[in-house]
């Protein structure tokens, strides 16, 4: 029999594509969960629970399996107590329900020290950081990603030294941006604005170039000037699949957060992670890791969702937001002509 | 061809056949084509091409596909530059796209962002015409191509049909002097594109627009134009502008009426002379394994 699942580009039913999705983010949780929670597993320590003979041993200590059973056969031999404890996984591996609990208690933990930052703080300054790192490259990307796209002088005069920086990586220009600009949130904005740009303007007039030509051949014989081209039809025509071009460049933004973030004071959700990874507080460190990811996963689907509502004229199953007010906005007019013309 | 040598010359016409083109002759020409030459490197796609178009006149250019006929278009619109010869629009040379030239693509164009209503209104708006007033004339339009009820919708909701329609009436909107058509109902299935024939040449009983029409298809030709632009190919010269002998108002059952088929049969002759497709021998190659041969 031959497998239907694995016939290229099937549709995957509705069902079946929610299951999936489910599966993709429990498969790895489960995973995660079998080594934490099954002694056998892994579990390469021993967690001491009571020390015994073992002079060395603390209570709460983490020693190496090979250590515990060494040390206790020797307690055997020498007729003293037996240190008592359980397999244990590094501290650099806490299980889920430590993650998940420490999700909600590094909010409402005060900072060890007066003057640092609370979680929500550090949050707020990295999303401040990619935001306006974001902003600025946008502001100049977009623009000129589109005029590349419609211009060939521009793009020849451009896009080859665009090009060549591109392959510079942004964290290079680290010590520059500071030099230049402060240690505080400047050349962090600047890294996020250095690895964002670059990329953006290709891919913006990529993008723009892929708009049929004939719709300005259309529009010249519609009696546009070719000053109003760009305005009339260029821009409405690519703007829909600008905004998913967006979608992934604010994607990338995110890679470079981190790394922006380690540049001059240290600072926003990165220098949270440092501090927590020196207190050995593992916990924090991976639920902060994940509150990153779920952050710019929430962001990216918000933005497809509200993606499929701003723009009336995409072909979807369901009418978008816009869609909908459009048409009865529409009707409500229709509506009041034919009363105006039942009563005149 | 289609039928049997027991046909009318084409050049024959009917009395009322003949005072038509007597009253167009009289007319003042809209387009003139004077010796129109394009060559793309090397390569001559259109050599010496000349022809007149008069006022409220259907004329269509037909060719085999290759024949530049696209290419002439596009230069009639000004999307193209000729390498010699002039075009002349009444009486003016022309330069560049112009909404004097109206021009219905195959692949329709429609603008996806814009309802059929902004579709309509794009040209007047283009020539700063406000709001209110743009959408009042292309409320007309629209209703004129039968798609009132359609006028919120976006392109991607309409048929191949319906879509060409819009295109006509934004078009149209502009009152062009002329309406370039590049084989506007090349896309659609055989049955639509009857239809927009028939449904192409009751607008333009009911609007005073001249036409300049593209086509590779012989009844169609036939069966919408006042004069017939045969073009041949390597390069795309003239081989006959003839002058369509079948009496109007046309309907689909003159299809098999002698005079149609005369004029069929020329076009036919120009566009296919005998012997200009060699009749080769393939050697056969059979298939059949299990010993079920036929003859």
């Amino acid at each position: 029999m031959q497998s239907e699942v694995l016939t290229p580009f099937r549709e995957v039913s509705e069902r079946a594509g929610f299951l999936l999705t489910l599966a993709s983010f429990i498969l790895p949780l489960a995973v995660w969960c079998i080594i934490s929670y099954v002694p056998f597993i892994w579990h390469p320590l021993v967690k001491i629970h009571s020390p015994g003979g073992v002079s060395f041993f603390r209570e709460g200590a983490l020693v190496e399996k090979k250590v515990f059973v060494a040390e206790n056969s020797k307690m055997r031999e020498q007729g003293l107590q037996e240190a008592i404890g359980r397999p244990a996984n590094p501290i650099f591996l806490p299980a889920p329900h430590e993650v998940a609990i420490a999700f909600f208690k590094a909010f409402t933990t005060p900072p060890r020290r007066s003057g640092e930052p609370w979680l929500h703080e550090s949050l707020w300054h990295s999303i401040r950081i990619i935001f306006w790192g974001f902003f600025w490259s946008s502001l100049f990307g977009v623009p000129l990603g589109i005029l590349c796209g419609v211009y060939g002088p521009v793009a020849k005069l451009t896009e080859p030294v665009v090009d060549f920086i591109r392959y510079m990586p942004a964290p290079a220009f680290g010590a520059l941006t500071v030099a230049v600009m402060g240690i505080y949130d400047a050349p962090k904005i600047a890294i996020i604005f250095i690895g964002t740009f670059f990329q953006q303007v290709l891919v913006i007039a990529n993008t723009t170039r892929r708009l049929d030509p004939s719709l300005l051949e259309a529009a010249q014989t519609l009696g546009a000037r070719r000053s109003q081209l760009l305005v009339h039809v260029v821009v409405p025509g690519v703007i829909s699949d600008l905004y998913n071009d967006m979608r992934i460049l604010l994607g990338w933004a995110w890679t470079y957060l981190i790394v922006a973030e380690y540049i001059g004071a240290s600072s926003g959700i990165t220098y949270f992670i440092n501090q927590q990874a020196k207190y050995r507080i593992y916990d924090n460190v991976f639920a902060a890791i994940f509150m990153i990811g779920i952050i710019g996963f929430t962001t990216d689907r918000f933005l497809a969702w509200l993606g499929r509502h701003i723009f009336p004229w995409q072909k979807q199953e369901r009418p978008g937001l816009l869609r909908r007010l459009q048409l009865a906005r529409a009707e409500a007019i229709e509506r009041q002509a034919a009363q105006k013309e039942a009563i005149g | 061809m289609k039928r049997g040598s027991d046909l009318p010359d084409y050049r024959e016409q009917a009395p009322e056949v003949a005072a038509r083109f007597a009253k167009i002759a009289l007319r003042p020409k809209i387009l003139e084509v004077r010796a129109l030459g394009k060559m793309f490197g090397s390569h001559e796609t259109l050599r010496d091409i000349t022809f007149d178009v008069r006022r409220r006149e259907f004329v269509c250019v037909l060719g085999a596909s290759g024949c530049g006929k696209s290419t002439l278009i596009r230069i009639i619109a000004g999307l193209e530059t000729a390498t010699s010869g002039q075009i002349l629009l009444d009486g003016k040379p022309v330069r560049g796209p112009g909404p004097d030239r109206g021009m219905v693509f195959q692949n329709y164009t429609l603008f996806p962002w814009l309802t059929v209503r902004a579709n309509v209104m794009f040209g007047l708006r283009m020539k700063g015409k406000s709001a209110f007033e743009a959408e009042t004339e292309a409320r007309q339009w629209i209703s004129m191509v039968g798609l009132l009820k359609y006028e919120h919708a976006y392109p991607h909701e309409l048929s191949g049909g319906m879509k060409q329609r819009v295109a006509i009436a934004r078009a149209l909107a502009n009152r062009p002097r002329i309406l370039l058509m590049d084989e506007p109902f090349g896309a659609l299935d055989a049955q639509t594109r009857a239809q927009m024939q028939a449904y192409l040449l009751k607008i333009w009983r009911n609007v005073d627009v001249t036409i300049l029409f593209i086509t590779h298809d012989l009844d169609e030709a036939v069966y919408l134009s006042d004069k017939i632009l045969v073009l041949g190919p390597n390069p795309g010269r003239v081989l006959e502008l003839i002058e369509n002998p079948v009496p109007r108002p046309r309907s689909r059952e003159q299809f098999v009426s002698p005079v149609f088929l005369s004029a069929y049969n020329r076009i036919s002759e120009l566009i296919h002379p005998p012997g200009s497709i060699p009749v080769e021998k393939v050697p056969i190659i059979r298939m059949t394994m299990a010993g079920d041969d036929v003859e």
